[in-house]
Formats: C-alpha cells, structure tokens, sequence
C-alpha cells in the first residue's frame, strides 16, 4: 500500500510510515528538510554574528567612528604612524601577550582537565566525587573573588611567583580546567562502558584502552573544551587585570575592557581584533589539515572526518 | 548495571572494586593537586579575607590563624539582608528571575539550532560549525561594544525596527531596560550552550530516531519520547554552565543598563570588591560565600545525576 | 602667614551657620578621637598645624590644616647632579590614556631613551600592586587623597628638588600645597572640578539662574536621561551639596545618609544611570544631564555625531568657585630603577608647551602658569562655549576638596553609596 500524498519531495527516500487503510488523507514527508529550523538557525547565527562583522568592517574605517563610514583605508593597521597596530608598541605586546597566555593555558588545561575527568569518572569513590564537587566548585565561583584571593595567595604566601605571566597562567589553568573536565565528563557519560570492557575483555591493558578506545572517542570532546579554553583567555580581562604587573603582560583584552570604562583604545583594538579572528581561523585550518593528515588512516569519507572533529560519532 | 555485576543486598557497599583504580587514580592525581594548591588555598584566603578587618588605611587584610577570625563582615553582611537599612533582598529576587527568563530563552534558541546542524547540515556542518564557533574567537567585549553602538537611541536597531513598522518611536534601549539586561545575559552564554548541546545531541544515534518513527509516533512524539530523554545530560550539562555562571554576572547589567533599577547579585559582590579603600572586600567576600552556600545544591544534583547515569548508560 | 590659614571649608557669609558648627563639632571630635599623640606630631614626624588625623595618628591633610610630610632616613632623595641613565627604559604607572604619546616620544628622543606606560583603572588596585613590591616602574601618577599611604608605606621617594627648576612655570601655591608641604614628594599634574554638564538644546533650564543648581539632575521630566558619576565620593558628595552641605570629607553620618537617601530618590525619580562614560554620552545625545569631570566635557567635541555643533553643550561649575576641585600629581617610586629620568619626566611635564600638547589631548587642565581659558580658546583646544571647564586658580583656592577620611567614615560613604546604587 502506498500512501496518497501527491507531493512527495524528490529527496524524500526514506519509506512512508504505514498508515491504517482507512486513513488516506495527505501527509507530509516527515523526513523532508526542516526548512523552519534551519532558516532559525540562520536567523541565530545573523544575530550572533552581525557585531563581529561590523568589527571588522569598522576596522578599515578611515576615521575614529564605530557607525558611521568615513572610507576606507589601512589606517590602523599599519598606516597610521602613532595609533596603528604596527606603530604602538602597547598594542604589540597586548597581542603577543594574548596568545603567549592562550597557548600555555590551553596546553596546559586541556591535558590536565581530560586526565582528571577520565581519573574522577573511572575511580570512583569519596575522594573522587569531592574532587569532582571541587572542579565545579572552581566552575561557578564568582570570577572576582577568585582573582582578588589569587592576588592576596600570590602576593602574601606564595611570593616567589609573584605577579606577572606565571601567576597569569597558573590563576587562568585553574579558572578554566572545568571546562574539558565538565565537558570530557559528559562525553564519558553518554559513550559509556562497553567499548573499553570490550577491549578489556581483548586482553588491553588500561594505557591501551585510554589510547585506543578512549581517544578517539572523546577527541571531539576535546577539541570542544580546546576552543572554549582557548577562548575563555582570550576574553578573561578580570584574572589578568589583578595580577599583571607591568604592560609587559597585560593582554588584548584589559585594553578592550578599559576602552569601555573609559579609555580610547579606538578602531585600532577593532584591527586587533579582526587580526586575532584572521589568526585563529588560519590557526584553526592549519589544525584541521594536520588533523587530517595524522588520521588519515583512519576514516572513511571526507564527511566523515568532519563530523569527527566536529563531534559525531568516531 | 553492567554484566557481571553482582547485586547483594545493598549493592553499594559490596560493589566489585573497579579494576586498575591506581591507573585512573594516578591520571586524576595532577589535576587533584593542582585544584589543592591553587583553588583550596585561594579558597582559605576568601575565608582569611571574610574573617579579617582592616588596616589604618582601609586596606583589608586577611586573618590566616582561624583563631583570629572576626565576625565584623559577616553581621555587616547580615544587617544588609535582613535589618532596617536592608537592600539586597530585591536584588535576589530580580536575579533569580533575570536567570531563569534568560535561560529559558536561551535553551528555547540553542536547542533548535543545535539540533539542526547536529542532525540536518549534512555536507554543510562544517560551515555551520565554523559559524557557531566564530564568537569564541573575538572577543566577548568587543562584540558587546559593538551592541551598544547598534542599540543607542538613534543606532541602527531602532533605525531597522522603525523601517519596519515594528515599533512607532524610537526605543531607549539602554536606559535601563530589565529587557535589554534579559537579552544581553542570553547573548553572552548562548554560544557555550549551544555547542554543549551540539556535542550531545550528534551523539544520539540516528537508529533511535528511525525506531521511533517505526513505532508509528509522529515527528513531535518523536521528539518528546525519543530525542528528548537521549539529550538529557546534555541539556543538564549545558544548563549548568549557563545557569551557574549567571547568577553571578555582573558586566552585562554594567554594559547594557548602568542603573540601579537593573542592578545583579553579582554587582552587589562586584561594588564591595572593588570599593575604594578596599573598606568593604570583607563584606564582599561573605556575600562571595553566601553565594556559593546557595548553589551548592544544584552542583550537588549534577554531580549526583552525571555520576547515575554514567553507571546506568547504554 | 600661610594663604590658607584659617579658611574652613563651609565658608558662609555672615559666620558659622548652624551647619557649619556641626562639621567643627565633627572635626573636633576626630582630634579628640586621633588618640594623644596629636601635638607632638604623631610620633610619625609629619608636622600639622593643629593637625587633623585620623585614629592612629595618620595626618589628613586639609587646606587649613597643610601637611608636611616627614623624609626619613631610609628612603632620601636622590643624589644632585647625576646624568641621566643611559639605554633606559622609563616606566609610567599611570591612569588608562591619561598621557598624551606625543608627549612621551618626545620625551623619548630628547633622553634617549625609551618611554613605557603601564595604565590601572583604579586607584586602590594600582596601590595594592606597587604594596605587593613586585613592580619596577619609576614615575606614578597619585591622587592627593592616598599621600600618607604612598609616604608611609614609603611606596614613593623624596624629590630631589634641582632637577626639577620648572616648578617655577606652576602656580605658585604648588611649591608649598597643603597635601605636600614644601613639595617634598609631588609636583602637579592635573586639575580638574566637577560639575553637572547638560545638552542645552533638549534641557531649557540654565543651571546659572537656579536657586540650587546641584538639584538639577533631580527631575522626573527627565528620566532615564539623567546620570552621575560611578565613584563614591564624587556621587554622594553630590548629595550631600544638593542637601546644603559643603564639607565633603564629613564624618558625620547623619549627613552621609541623607545623601545616599537623595540618590536613592533620584534613582527612583529618574532611573538614573551610573558611569564614567559622560565624554560620550553628553555628546551623543543619549544623556541629557550629567554629573561630570571638566576634563571630559572639555574633549566633548572629539566625540560630536556629524552636524552636532559643540555648543549644545553646557558646563555648569558655581561661578564663586566653591564646588569639588582636585588635582592630581606626578611622583618618583620608591626603587626606581631610573630615578634621574623620572625626575627630568616630572621637570618635562611642568613645562608650558609639554602641558599644552598634553591637554590638547587629555582634555583636563593643567595648573601651569599661561594656561588660560582665553589661551586655551585661542589655540582652540577649548571651544568658546565651554570655557567654564578651565581651572581659575581661584576656583582651586576656594572650591571644596574631597580627600583623605578616616577609615571608619570611608566604611560609612561606601555603605551609603553601595545602598544608592543598588535602591
């Protein structure tokens, strides 16, 4: 029996749902393309974008203006002799602060927070679970007081760190190891424990499981916690403005935070930005053609590849 | 449970110890320390500096020796809740409701739009991913200067709703609107979640879907009976990093309003922090704990919830 | 015979109004609470005239009662006659774009060296960092209200007075201020008032014929376009003027109350906005009426939208000169790695055209000799309109300063401001 809809869709191949004999009345694909979600999607996507263009639209602007266009011109990346990111030595060192900081605090959280999650959700027991109340604890304490106790533990027990990059890197670490521990801890969950016991059965030993099973499984997990680490330096203005100690080390984005409370970094953090935008991007392909190389052995379709590193299935 | 394990009485206690725990125990180990030294100790100076006075300049100093704890903060703290000069009750009340709009709201647009890139981009997930992570790399600041610019009294929304017919004068959106405040706290941590639920929702095996549609249920039952309980701990996990964190926002209120009739939790904390003089960082360190106190519950159902379902998970 | 001698702060014509008997009676009992060692100087060394100080000995300097303060022994001024260091790099440790770079390039080339800023967003922070003893800047640039901390702490170092021969181009009550006697630690930088700035093309009241212009921002006809200041003792200090009292380092706290109260019912009258930000929001339109810094709305014209001519812009400071007046400083730190270049940098920026160029970025005035408004119309780094913005130097001889308060009173202020901003 075929159903009496006229106008099945061309892409539809799935079959039809079996309808009851009586019942002929039209129905719609229900496995048609979602055009409702998807132009939602857009419209989020639209909202959530439009600054970061007109960021980078304003950068070329030929005048101090965020709204109206006065031209356009090079100005302030490198034209301008006083003001433009190649001219201001502040703005250099903000950057190469930036992504000194980004750097380290990713290879350093990412490792340590996908161990810790693996550890805490394979261990099992009192201790595990309080550690694990103690991660989140770090997750949802207030940003402020955790800086201002940092500056209090670095500046009166800890001495010999002192302010500066380290203290950075090491309040940042611990700010942001929630992230791959939450987000590992939540793959684990939803993978589950047949893989490994499968393997385990096989005769691996633990290392064997954690390289092969666990792996690549969770690297799309880990990437997602990469990116957001990565990020959450970038923007995190409230840790490093307390414990910077000279211009040395004060990142990008205590630059962008006193511009709106008061100072006039102007269109040129907007170059600055668009050149971080430029840079991440380059840095995220160079990251997913090496991905690619390493696995090429690995997978099936390009498709595949994709959905892998994005967080489908391994 | 898993095969093999033995249910006797109350299966708990007498549960079969999870083999190589040393190995799971020593990969959790860095992590551990690392949260000791550098989140227990800054945790002990919040408490130092809650139980501490100040110097003959204002400048608070902390109590290390418990023994030397004052209890001047927290009945300082305690007339601001309660007592006859007491202020901070209806701003716990506004948060709370600024929250949970906000994350309805936000779940209402994240949720859609992760699910269809999770399960509808096929050969353009790629570019819908690359989209959806674009925020992470420019700066949240910057985005958000960017609003400000495009909400001011004559900018280009009101210009665009105008041209619209949507609304007959212009809007004031940033005098102070709950709406604005709402609407930017969304804007901020939308991104995470939808990512969160993203790396969820491709992990729900397309076959449930299709045996869901077997079974006769229609594409919402689908949803409601199948895709929804499988996306649980994604949205739990979600939540918890969208929730948690706005509870103690304090720059959007700062950013979209600047009046006090909008005014957060996370300002109060964020004022005293900051007073000049460092007169009321005692203060503000007891309100940092009585925050805490409050949202240990809910961090105490995720652990509980994650750690059931990952001894439950298929 | 000091020019201050004797002046108080609530000068009212006709003798001491009832109010102003209660500021004496509250200053009175501070001496009486500064605890015995008042007239033997504090055992600290500082000398005061019938001083006034906080519990502990601490000296608050007040226009009519000048500090000086102690050089011990352990932290003295560098030596005279030494050349400047060679290959340096010269470290500033100063407010966010609160120095003009041309300033500092300049600086550079003719020392030869190279020039660094390090900027801070807010006073307290910046004290805690140089407390910490981790950094290495040379130059800072304090606010007059934190000098015993800086001397005490010895977080700065005793000025060594010949490299600095341009102390003579400003005003001549800055080699003996009553916050620094004898200018043993600081030179001038900045001077500023504050003072309520409004958009004359959408506010038709002209705050000069009013009886009490300090209430201004007080009308509901106005909501949701009024705003004052994010600080503490600027916002209550408003209060407390618009209240009628004019000591802005009261103690008394039935006064600081009322002045909170006000704001709360301003917050409720107006839903008034809170910020920093009146060099954009004056200009742009979207504030009518803001409490404002001169030095901002004396840059407003760099932020004019297209077509808005800057005279729309009005700037009210009472014309008799008693309104809130600051001044900010220039010092050495403690440990400079480069003090002889510090000190030719504080000598630099005392100089005429240097201040000029300054200001011609910053926008705030400073007390150099030749820095006029009819001067600064001229080299129209000023509009016409908004020359009630410049400094007299008889506005800083009278106007009322808010300074250092005991730490008891700052807990009391901060309360209140606390409670105004979250009503």
């Amino acid at each position: 029996m075929t159903t009496a809809t006229a106008k099945t869709p061309a892409g539809a191949g799935q079959a039809q749902a079996r309808t009851s004999l009586g019942r002929l009345r039209p129905r719609r694909n229900p496995w048609r393309h979602p055009w409702f979600l998807e132009g939602f999607t857009w419209l989020y996507l639209v909202w959530s974008l439009v600054p970061v263009a007109l960021a980078v639209l304003f950068s070329f602007n030929n005048g101090r203006s965020q709204s109206v266009w006065q031209g356009f011109s090079w100005r302030w990346y490198f034209a301008d002799p006083v003001n433009s990111v190649l001219h201001d030595p502040n703005l250099h060192a903000a950057v190469v602060q930036t992504i000194r900081l980004s750097v380290y605090v990713t290879l350093i959280t990412v490792p340590l927070g996908v161990a810790f999650a693996l550890g805490i959700n394979r261990w099992r027991g009192k201790t595990a679970s309080s550690a694990n109340f103690l991660m989140i604890l770090s997750f949802v304490i207030p940003e402020l007081i955790f800086g201002v106790a940092m500056f209090f533990v670095f500046t009166k027990l800890f001495k010999p760190i002192g302010l500066g990059t380290l203290a950075e890197v090491l309040a940042l670490v611990t700010w942001n190891v929630s992230w791959p521990a939450l987000i590992v801890q939540a793959r684990l969950v939803t993978i589950g424990r047949e893989y490994e016991e499968a393997a385990a059965d096989l005769g691996a030993a633990p290392w064997q499981v954690a390289y092969r099973v666990l792996w690549p499984l969770l690297r799309p997990a880990i990437f997602a916690s990469a990116v957001l680490v990565f990020s959450g330096v970038i923007d995190d203005f409230v840790l490093v403005d307390l414990l910077s100690s000279n211009s040395g080390n004060t990142p990008m984005s205590v630059y962008i935070y006193s511009q709106q409370r008061g100072g006039n970094g102007g269109p040129a953090l907007n170059a600055l930005g668009t050149i971080m935008l430029v840079m991440t991007f380059i840095i995220a392909i160079i990251g997913y053609i090496g991905y690619r190389f390493m696995t090429r052995g690995e997978r099936g379709g390009r498709l595949e590849a994709l959905t892998t590193i994005a967080g489908g299935e391994g | 449970m898993a095969p093999g394990q033995e249910r006797v009485g109350r299966g708990r206690r007498n549960r079969p110890k999870e083999p190589h725990r040393l190995f799971w125990a020593a990969l959790a180990a860095p992590g551990i320390i690392w949260l000791a030294l550098l989140f227990v100790v800054p945790f002990y100076a919040i408490l130092a500096i809650a139980g501490g006075q100040v110097d003959l300049f204002g400048v608070p100093v902390a109590a290390w020796n418990p023994l030397h704890w004052s209890s001047a903060n927290y009945s300082a703290a305690w007339h601001d809740v309660t007592g006859a000069s007491s202020f901070v009750g209806p701003i716990i009340l506004r948060t709370l409701v600024y929250v949970a709009l906000a994350s309805l709201i936000s779940l209402l647009i994240a949720y859609p739009a992760a699910y269809f890139v999770a399960r509808f981009a096929g050969r353009r997930k790629a570019l819908f991913l690359i989209l959806l992570i674009a925020p992470f790399w420019i700066s949240y600041m910057m985005r958000m200067l960017a609003w400000i610019d495009l909400l001011q009294t004559n900018g280009y929304v009101n210009k665009a709703l105008s041209l619209l017919h949507l609304i007959g004068q212009p809007v004031n959106w940033l005098g102070g609107l709950g709406f604005t405040v709402v609407l930017g706290l969304v804007y901020g941590y939308i991104p995470y979640l939808i990512l969160v639920l993203y790396a969820g929702l491709d992990r729900i095996d397309p076959a449930m879907i299709e045996a869901g549609r077997d079974l006769g249920l229609g594409r919402v039952r689908t949803f409601v009976h199948v895709t929804l309980p499988l996306s649980r701990q994604a949205i739990l996990t979600g939540m918890l990093i969208t929730v948690l964190p706005m509870l103690g926002d304090y720059f959007t209120n700062q950013l979209l309003s600047g009046t006090s009739g909008t005014t957060m939790f996370g300002n109060v904390i964020n004022d005293q922090l900051s007073s000049s003089g460092g007169v009321l960082q005692g203060e503000g360190a007891v309100f940092s704990m009585l925050f805490l106190l409050v949202l240990i519950a809910p961090m105490i159902y995720y652990v509980l919830a994650t750690s059931r379902s990952s001894r439950g998970a298929t | 015979m000091h020019p201050r001698e004797g002046w108080t702060e609530d000068r009212r014509a006709g003798g001491l109004s009832r109010r102003g008997f209660l500021t004496q009676g509250a200053a009175a009992g501070l001496l009486a609470a500064g605890g015995g060692s008042l007239l033997a100087g504090c055992s600290s060394g500082a000398t005061t005239t019938s001083g006034t100080h906080a519990a502990g000995g601490i000296p608050l300097p007040r226009p009519n009662h000048p500090v000086t303060w102690p050089v011990s022994k352990d932290n003295p001024a560098i030596k005279s006659g030494l050349a400047p260091e060679q290959n340096a790099t010269l470290r500033l440790f100063n407010w966010v774009a609160y120095i003009n770079p041309d300033c500092l390039k300049a600086f550079g080339k003719k020392y030869n060296c190279k020039v660094e800023v390090t900027t801070f967003q807010n006073m307290d922070a910046a004290l805690a960092k140089l407390r910490s003893g981790q950094l290495n800047f040379d130059v800072f640039f304090p606010t007059v209200d934190v000098m015993a901390q800086l001397v005490y702490g010895k977080l700065i170092q005793p000025l060594n007075h010949s490299y600095i021969p341009n102390i003579s181009q400003a005003w001549p009550d800055f080699t003996n201020p009553f916050y620094d006697g004898k200018w043993h630690y600081t030179v001038p930088y900045t001077i500023y008032t504050t003072g309520i700035a409004w958009r004359k093309d959408h506010v038709p009241e002209n705050p000069y014929t009013m009886a009490n212009p300090w209430a201004m921002p007080w009308q509901a006809k106005y909501k949701n376009r009024v705003a004052i200041l994010d600080d503490a003792r600027e916002s209550i200090s408003l209060g407390l003027m618009k209240n009628g009292n004019f000591n802005l380092n009261t103690t008394n706290p039935n006064q600081i109350n009322a002045a909170g109260k006000s704001l709360q019912d301003l917050a409720h009258l107006t839903n008034v906005h809170i910020d920093n930000n009146d060099y954009t929001l004056i200009p742009s339109g979207q504030i009518w009426i803001h409490h404002a810094w001169s030095g901002d709305i004396a840059a407003a014209q760099y932020y004019m939208p297209k077509g808005v001519n800057v005279d729309v812009i009005g700037y009210w400071f009472p014309p008799d000169g008693r309104g809130p007046v600051a001044n900010d400083t220039i010092a050495v730190l403690n440990g400079a790695p480069n003090p002889v270049l510090a000190h030719l940098f504080l000598n630099y920026m005392l100089d005429f055209n240097n201040a000029m160029t300054n200001i011609s970025f910053n926008g705030y005035m400073q007390p150099i000799n030749g820095v006029t408004p009819q001067r600064l119309v001229k080299e129209q780094i000023l509009p016409p309109s908004l020359m009630s913005t410049a400094v007299l130097p008889s506005y800083f001889r009278r106007g009322v300063m808010q300074l250092q308060i005991p730490v008891a009173t700052n807990a009391l202020w901060q309360q209140a401001w606390l409670q105004a901003k979250s009503a």
